[in-house]
């Protein structure tokens, strides 16, 4: 499998650890009142899709940026990659 | 005071080297160095930094990329120098770390046919992509080295120091293997 590396073009699979759900960057506010009840879904509650996924990985052996990668979890297929502070940030890193 | 000696990384008191074939493998004990950092607030160093993939020189160093906003400044013949000094004075207010003693620098030499053969044996990377000017971090015989390409005619592998043996091992059993069909 090669993942598009917005950065460093084709690179092999092999190279990266898979994180999981890129819902994972949005971390909820742990001042909020109603953080305990948040911070259970963040870390509990997965959404599991047949078909299209946006994933964090990391690029481990490699530049070691985090990446948001959509693949479908049916053929394996992967349609993109981006720079996980890019999606972040909305493009302004 | 102690008189202590040096070694290289391999334990021995002179660089290694061994010719296989069309290939010259080399210990690269002299070279210096160091990592440098950008910071938000930082202005920018007075280098020549280069984009993604690759390596430039420089006057007397040679920078490559290592990551966004990260870079590895190699530094021939500064091993025995405060390179993370010289550096931190070129790049005021960015993040500046000596690297010297974590690295083993091992040089292949070879005409660029051979060098790119023993790239398909070794790296899971498109030799098309690793010509003069690249460096790429990867995988290479279970490590994390860096790949560079200075030039069409040499290679270097930058990785672990504690590792120097592990990665010569690999290094070498490729090449010998690439002598033995070609």
């Amino acid at each position: 499998m090669l993942i598009p590396h917005p950065l460093l073009g084709l690179r092999d699979a092999s190279e990266f650890t898979y994180l999981g759900d890129a819902a994972l960057l949005d971390r909820p506010d742990g001042m909020a009142p109603d953080a305990a009840a948040r911070f259970h879904d963040y870390v509990h509650l997965r959404d599991n899709p047949a078909g299209l996924h946006r994933e964090l990985w990391f690029h481990e052996q490699g530049d070691r940026s985090w990446l948001v990668v959509t693949r479908n979890t049916l053929t394996h297929e992967i349609l993109g990659a981006e720079l996980a502070r890019d999606v972040k940030t909305g493009g302004a890193a | 005071m102690t008189d202590l000696t040096p070694t290289c990384a391999f334990g021995e008191p002179t660089p290694r080297t061994h010719r296989i074939g069309a290939l010259t493998l080399t210990e690269d004990a002299g070279l210096g160095l160091a990592s440098l950092a950008l910071r938000r607030d930082a202005p920018a160093p007075d280098l020549t930094l280069p984009g993604p993939g690759e390596w430039a020189a420089t006057g007397d160093v040679a920078v490559f990329w290592t990551g966004p906003g990260q870079w590895m400044v190699e530094y021939p013949g500064g091993a025995d120098r405060d390179v993370a000094a010289d550096l931190a004075l070129r790049a005021p207010g960015c993040a500046v770390t000596e690297q010297t003693d974590g690295f083993v620098c091992i040089r292949i030499t070879g005409a660029p046919p051979a060098l790119e053969a023993l790239l398909e044996r070794l790296v899971n990377l498109d030799p098309r992509r690793c010509g003069p000017g690249t460096a790429t971090r990867t995988g290479v015989h279970h490590l994390s080295v860096f790949v560079v390409r200075p030039a069409g005619d040499q290679l270097a592998i930058l990785g672990p120091r504690s590792a120097a043996q592990t990665i010569w091992h690999g290094l070498d059993l490729a090449a010998t293997r690439q002598a033995r069909v070609a």
